[in-house]
């Protein structure tokens, strides 16, 4: 298995560099360039063209590729043109912005999502499915930022629950008690919008998997057996059922760094989605190719460490 | 489904997610058509050249000054709102920003040395004065005595170098070291290393700085010709390399100011917190602080209706229906720097003579009368009233109204009026020979118009197709080029490579506190888009920016007679002026949004503990 691992890992070199390719030159072939959107009448064109030519815009395609590839693999991937900051103390800023975010997302959405399917599942038919299972269509309609906007609005605004954007209060002193509080409250209402609206797909496959194990041999065996009801589907059947789960765990838990450009917008809260979209609106080459790369890795990443765990929990499946 | 079908479905509906983001994001954000607001905020008193100054429209629409009564609390703070879909960039030093957010909060601390009339030219009054010699080519700046920095330093005259030293530095990497800086005697040595210093700036006495150029304009009135408006606190910023300014704390996380409020705490990107600056010049603030966060575009009339903040800056226009009739609310509003036109394109730009050749036999729109025809022919007073609730006004002239000395508002404009359009182009021999309803050009030959137009937001699209139809009424067959509405960058990479699929194209400036009109019209702007040039054009952009035109009535003159000129060659034709709103809470008292006033931050005051719900 660790040969295994080892030798994805080492794929996973040719595929990133490839990718890097790709992203750079396509990059390029984006009209404009990061001062076209700073032009006003009092700016002097030839300073501007000065800026290009430092810039390296002018170089051949193959040259800017080489120095930045070269840089990145010292971990310098060049400064942000909109902000005016390294790259990587930015998406170092917004990616903890992002990951507080998503673990909380995460959490609620498991924390919401399990309990509902795995009820739908063993009461299938009842009432209580049947409700479950429209309340999963309705969020799976609604759209990210209809939902988001009622939530700030009824919740923020008009109650007052919650704070309404941004990511702390700045009253706070870094560090203090109230200052982790703050930034706890402020994830609090964009995570359970999140999560309301991510529990479809779990919630489906849970219930369909605990129905048809219902009917497996395995299930009559233990419940002939006479093991109490609760146990057969806390032990035996919720642990089969999981496994469809378990596969997306890998992605879930890399994708925890992408964000969601909705939820960041509505809420004030800057995070990596957000950053992306700017830095292609604004041409911001050294933040585009930086993100790409991060997420082509991630998703790698996500894709092995998925068929880890599952040759962890499903001991039919081996890798070798 | 096994497991990579799965992945790879999960990818696709992500991939449909970002790009369904860039859509939306797009909406959200500042209009497509806008270059970024301009760098040189100006403060405002009222002196100066004035002669037959008509009152724009903007004053009747909405006030200007909050008319807030009630007795004030003692200080308190401050909510503002930042409209911002992004961080802002938290670059406090007006050297270095770019971001026009950084600005607007800079306001509150402010660094300028000079007031400015309601022409935003420099007036006396501020913390120092203005004197040019237009024989020698230089300019004398005298400070105030016994002014301070936030931190109690008084301001030294080395604080009024320091700002050219760093523009003019080798490693500075931004676009203020341009032609009008290198205007500076010595400046470009010292951007060269070839000088320690730059020559042309000279300390006469702790007060007095002399500056010498290469030539003076009219121009250095509005913070031209090299002049700078700002001061950068030495004692701080000296020892710190240019290179590493923009990441330094004295930039980023506690900038030394000369305002009526003073950085207390920031949180970057997010908020920034405010205290009153006891050492202010002009006297202590009135209110304890200022606290200014960004706020999402979605939820900015939302926020105020709710009395969470007590004003938002760059409040949308768009979201105007929304706050209009809220009672806990003024709305003060007044006419942005801005125009929009449309361009026609009548040459080309050699870029390697640096110069526009125009053609106007050969060109498709070389035709004055088809031009003015095609600007009478839009019903732009129907599109503000419908798509913009008339937060935008047909434009005259190519110099917007807040301008008050220098635009002429007697100039018609090309009023809606499609029977004159279309007799223009019955008598010019646009005539219907083929019977498709759609006008041959006097040769009888098929005439099609290729319009470029920016995407923009959801209106954008409309609003173009009206000006599409508008055109087919009288007859002319106007159609996109690609087909489409075209991307900001990519429009901007085609009109000013000159694409020849571009006839016609729909453009905006943010003109900037400094009226001249060279950058944009001139033979040898590269911004002049239509590439229309003249002796007489050329003339009159030469006599607004000579020395003569120091005297003010001489250079309103010419100023006039360039926008009749102007209104008369049509090579650009002005569609639309529009305002901006500062949406105020009732709690406020004492806030005047005009641009000609006395108003300082030190008068505001508020009459409740929390805004009014």
């Amino acid at each position: 298995m660790w040969k295994t691992i080892i030798r994805r890992i080492l794929v996973m070199i040719p595929q990133l560099f490839v990718l890097s390719l790709l992203i750079f030159i396509m990059a390029k072939f984006m009209p404009g360039d990061p001062f076209t959107g700073l032009i006003t009448p009092e700016t002097d064109p030839a300073r501007v063209e000065e800026l290009r030519i430092k810039a390296g815009f002018y170089d051949p395609w193959y040259v800017q590729y080489v120095n930045w590839i070269g840089n990145a693999f010292q971990g310098d991937f060049g400064r942000s043109y909109t902000f005016n900051v390294p790259v990587a103390d930015l998406i170092g800023e917004r990616a903890l912005n992002t990951l507080w975010l998503s673990l909380l997302s995460v959490f609620l959405l498991y924390l919401i999502a399990i309990p509902l399917g795995v009820i739908a599942g063993r009461f299938h038919d009842s009432l209580l499915d049947k409700t479950i299972v429209l309340y999963s269509f309705i969020v799976f309609a609604i759209p990210t930022f209809v939902l988001g906007l009622i939530n700030l609005f009824f919740f923020g605004y008009e109650l007052g629950w919650f704070p309404t954007s941004g990511t702390v209060d700045i009253k706070y002193e870094s560090g203090t008690a109230g200052f982790i509080w703050s930034k706890f409250y402020h994830i609090l209402l964009p995570a359970i919008t999140y999560a309301l609206l991510a529990t479809t797909g779990i919630i489906q496959y849970l219930r369909s998997e605990i129905i048809d194990s219902k009917s497996l041999d395995y299930v009559r065996t233990a419940k002939s057996k006479g093991i109490p009801i609760n146990k057969v589907y806390s032990r035996h059947i919720l642990r089969n059922s999981l496994l469809p789960i378990a596969a997306f765990l890998g992605f879930t838990i890399t994708g925890l760094l992408t964000g969601s450009i909705f939820i960041e917008t509505i809420f004030g809260y800057h995070g990596m989605g957000q950053l992306f979209i700017h830095a292609i609106n604004g041409r911001d080459y050294s933040v585009i190719t930086a993100l790409v790369m991060l997420f082509g890795f991630l998703t790698l990443l996500g894709s092995l460490l998925s068929d880890i765990i599952m040759s962890i929990v499903d001991p039919r499946i081996r890798i070798d | 489904m096994n497991k990579k079908l799965l992945a790879l479905l999960a990818l696709l509906l992500t991939m449909m997610l970002v790009l369904a983001a860039c859509n939306s994001d797009e909406d959200t954000s500042k209009p497509a058509d806008e270059p970024d607001k301009t760098e040189d905020g100006g403060e405002k008193e009222e002196d100066g050249a004035e002669e037959n100054a008509e009152e724009p429209a903007s004053d009747d629409l909405f006030s200007v000054v909050l008319d807030n009564e009630g007795e004030a609390i003692k200080g308190g703070t401050l909510q503002v709102a930042l409209v911002n879909d992004s961080p802002f960039q938290g670059i406090f030093s007006y050297t270095l920003y770019e971001d026009a957010y950084d600005s607007e909060i800079m306001a509150y601390s402010s660094n300028v040395l000079f007031d400015t009339d309601g022409d935003f030219l420099i007036s006396d009054g501020g913390i120092a004065t203005l004197d040019v010699d237009e024989a020698s080519n230089k300019a004398t700046i005298k400070i105030q005595e016994g002014v301070k920095w936030s931190d109690g330093e008084p301001l030294k005259i080395e604080d009024l170098i320091q700002p050219y030293l760093i523009i003019g530095h080798p490693d500075y990497a931004g676009v203020r070291y341009d032609s009008d800086f290198q205007n500076i005697v010595g400046a470009v040595e010292y951007h060269d290393g070839k000088a320690d210093t730059i020559s042309g700036l000279k300390k006469v006495d702790e007060t007095t700085l002399e500056i010498s150029f290469n030539k003076v304009s009219p121009a250095i009135y509005s913070g031209g010709d090299g002049l700078w408006f700002y001061a950068e606190p030495s004692h701080i910023v000296k020892d710190i390399p240019v290179a590493e300014l923009l990441e330094s704390d004295a930039v980023r996380k506690n900038p030394v100011t000369l305002g009526a409020f003073k950085f207390d705490k920031i949180v970057p990107g997010e908020t920034v917190q405010f205290v009153r600056n006891d050492n202010y010049w002009k006297g202590q603030a009135k209110l304890d602080g200022v606290v200014i966060k960004t706020v999402p575009t979605a939820s900015a009339a939302k926020a105020l209706e709710t009395g969470e903040y007590d004003l938002a800056l760059s409040f949308p226009t768009s979201a105007y229906e929304n706050v209009k009739d809220l009672e806990n609310i003024s709305l003060l509003g007044r006419q942005e720097l801005y125009y929009s036109y449309v361009g026609f394109k009548l040459g080309k730009y050699d870029y390697d003579a640096s110069l526009a050749i125009t053609n106007e036999e050969e060109a498709k729109m070389g035709d004055k009368v088809l031009r003015q025809a095609m600007g009478y022919a839009l019903d732009i007073e129907q599109v503000n009233e419908v798509f913009y609730f008339d937060l935008r006004e047909r434009a005259n002239s190519l110099i917007p109204p807040v301008f008050k000395s220098f635009h002429d508002a007697s100039i018609e404009g090309y009023n809606y009026d499609p029977e004159k359009a279309k007799k223009l182009l019955d008598d010019a021999g646009y005539k219907d020979t083929d019977g498709d309803g759609l006008r041959e050009d006097p040769k009888g030959e098929k005439l099609s118009i290729k319009l470029a137009a920016m995407a923009g937001d959801e209106t954008q699209e409309q609003v173009i197709s009206y000006y599409l139809q508008n055109w087919g009424e009288v007859g002319l067959d106007v159609q996109l080029a690609t087909g489409r509405l075209i991307e900001f960058n990519t429009f901007y990479d085609k009109v000013q490579a000159d694409d020849p699929e571009i006839d016609v194209f729909m453009g905006a400036w943010g003109t900037g506190t400094n009226p001249s009109p060279a950058g944009l019209y001139s033979k040898t702007a590269v911004y002049n888009f239509s590439r229309y040039t003249s002796e007489d054009l050329e003339g009159l952009l030469t006599a607004i920016d000579s020395p003569e035109a120091i005297d003010g009535e001489f250079r309103a003159k010419k100023f006039r007679e360039w926008q009749e000129y102007m209104q008369d060659v049509s090579a650009v034709i002005p569609m639309q002026f529009r305002y901006e709103l500062l949406p105020i809470n009732d709690r406020v008292k004492n806030w005047d949004f005009g641009y000609d006033t006395d108003f300082d931050y030190i008068d505001i005051e508020l009459v409740a503990d929390t805004p009014v719900k």
